[in-house]
């Protein structure tokens, strides 16, 4: 968790897309696994979604995610195969239009979680934010809001352990409970938690206000993200993506 | 010129008044520290200075603060931002980027300064606070003391006229507190910029402040030259103030030897005094 928006620097052919472009490549994905139903299709997205991962220099990432959906996928295939009830019986309840419809519906799944986590984990988020206020004329306020809640997430994570840690030293024992006791433990904690993001926010505001807020424009930025080969290229591979999915349902 | 005048501040909810009837000037240039114990409302005279008291935080305000010939109370927050540069206790919440880079960059595309200049600001902080080698790192990765420099150079790249720091060495070691406090001394040589610093570390203001301003329960108990406050170190010890130990030794005999000696703010000056009394 604390590493899901840790950006990966390097100097990959994603890493030099400009940030519009890969937010369009990830939107395309998930547009054209909903469009499409053949499996076909939905396996090449999927080639698509790990040739992002392995292209941007993060396999271990890319399987990351892929084994922490595993074990959605099988709940999700085998409640499938359970309830579906069209088609021929193949054995016992299980029918062959069943298993079909839990490929496609688990697959889907996949293709549509995994590119917005992979191009999150190489694209800085400030380009993010800058670029959609410079090319798509986003709203600063709202840019500002998505980076902000991004970048306090690791933050709130190490104020949790800290939080924990602190109660451990005063015997609380967060390491012998499981399940639903452990859960007990852990809720009580949110208070406190609450209570200090509240303020760091209200600090934040007064930080952010003298440091001019009030006064950035979308010419503000000083990096520029204008579009290049790379990125025709990419709206290329996009504009196939959705032709095969519109074609082959 | 920094002009504070009979100023009383109550936080909105608060019984208490956090700052009681504080009349204070730092003249242009000048380099003033400000000391006392926890709650004695330092940071309160910080963010009145910087003009977050009154328009973020509110309560009753009475007095008047005047920075640079504008009325805080009358100049909305962001002109009186071009001209005071203000870096907070809490680093962690001051910190808007997840990169280096970006956090300098932050205030400088904000306040608008011309693109083209902009290179050679990022250099400047970059290279003034010691940090240029954490440029392209991420904000997470780096130490508490790491963030409070970058937190620091971000404000100096704006080249504000007034420079005001709450606590900026609270997380630093010996060697990087000197560090900070050298670079702001020769900022203000460099630039004529005025300094405000709140800082426990009384050695450090000893050397590098010229006026200390001592706080208690609201009040500013005693203010002057860094020199003079010091020669009250009695007064100092019982507010829970620790002097250098050369000046508390200078002040020790002095009482024992029953003549009057010089009051000595580093090691040097105590050096001296020992050679001149044994001679």
């Amino acid at each position: 968790m604390k590493d899901l928006f840790r950006y990966v620097p390097g100097r990959s052919v994603i890493h030099r897309m400009n940030p519009v472009t890969k937010l369009l490549l990830t939107v395309v994905i998930c547009v054209a696994a909903f469009i499409t139903g053949n499996i076909f299709v939905l396996l090449g997205l999927l080639a698509a979604d790990l040739a992002i991962g392995f292209i941007a220099g993060v396999p271990g990432k890319t399987l990351n995610i892929l084994k922490g959906l595993m074990k959605i996928a099988i709940f999700l295939f085998v409640l499938q195969t359970l309830l579906y009830r069209d088609g021929t019986p193949l054995f016992w309840i299980i029918t062959d239009k069943g298993l079909l419809t839990a490929a496609t519906v688990v697959l889907r799944l996949v293709v549509v979680c995994m590119p917005l986590t992979l191009v999150l984990a190489v694209t800085r988020v400030s380009d993010l934010a800058n670029a959609l206020v410079q090319v798509l004329h986003v709203p600063y306020k709202y840019a500002f809001t998505v980076t902000t809640a991004i970048r306090f997430i690791p933050q709130f994570l190490e104020e949790m352990s800290d939080i924990m840690e602190a109660q451990t030293a005063r015997g609380v024992a967060f390491d012998k409970a499981r399940g639903l006791r452990k859960l007990g433990m852990i809720l009580p904690l949110c208070a406190p938690l609450l209570i200090t993001s509240v303020r760091r926010t209200e600090l934040t505001a007064v930080a952010v206000e003298v440091r001019g807020f009030a006064l950035r424009t979308p010419a503000s930025g000083y990096r520029r993200y204008p579009f290049g080969l790379i990125d025709a290229a990419a709206m290329i591979v996009c504009a196939g993506m959705i032709v095969a999915a519109v074609m082959i349902r | 010129m920094i002009d504070i005048q009979s100023l009383s501040f109550t936080y909105k909810d608060e019984e208490h008044p956090a700052l009681r009837d504080v009349t204070l000037t730092v003249p242009d240039g000048g380099f003033l520290g400000i000391i006392g114990p926890a709650g004695a409302g330092k940071t309160t005279l910080v963010r009145a200075v910087s003009g977050v008291i009154p328009h973020h935080y509110r309560g009753d305000f009475y007095g008047s603060v005047s920075v640079d010939g504008m009325d805080t109370v009358d100049t909305p927050l962001t002109d009186l931002s071009r001209a005071v540069g203000m870096v907070f206790q809490d680093v962690d919440s001051q910190i808007v980027s997840t990169e280096v880079e970006d956090e300098i960059l932050y205030g400088l595309e904000n306040f608008g300064v011309p693109h083209s200049e902009i290179p050679e600001r990022l250099d400047f902080a970059l290279e003034r606070v010691g940090i240029a080698d954490l440029r392209g790192r991420s904000i997470a990765s780096l130490s508490g003391g790491q963030r409070q420099k970058v937190a620091i150079a971000s404000v100096i790249a704006l080249r504000p006229k007034i420079l005001v720091l709450d606590e900026p060495t609270g997380e630093l070691d010996p060697v990087s507190s000197r560090q900070v406090f050298s670079l702001l001394s020769s900022l203000r040589k460099d630039f004529g910029i005025t300094v405000i610093v709140v800082e426990q570390k009384i050695m450090l203001l000893c050397e590098f402040a010229d006026r200390l301003a001592v706080m208690d329960q609201g009040a500013v108990v005693r203010q002057g030259a860094t020199r003079d406050v010091l020669a009250g170190a009695d007064e100092l010890e019982a507010l829970g103030v620790n002097c250098p130990r050369v000046t508390t030794l200078s002040q020790l005999l002095s009482k024992r030897l029953g003549r009057s000696m010089p009051v000595c703010v580093n090691l040097d000056e105590a050096e001296t005094m020992a050679r001149g009394l044994m001679a």
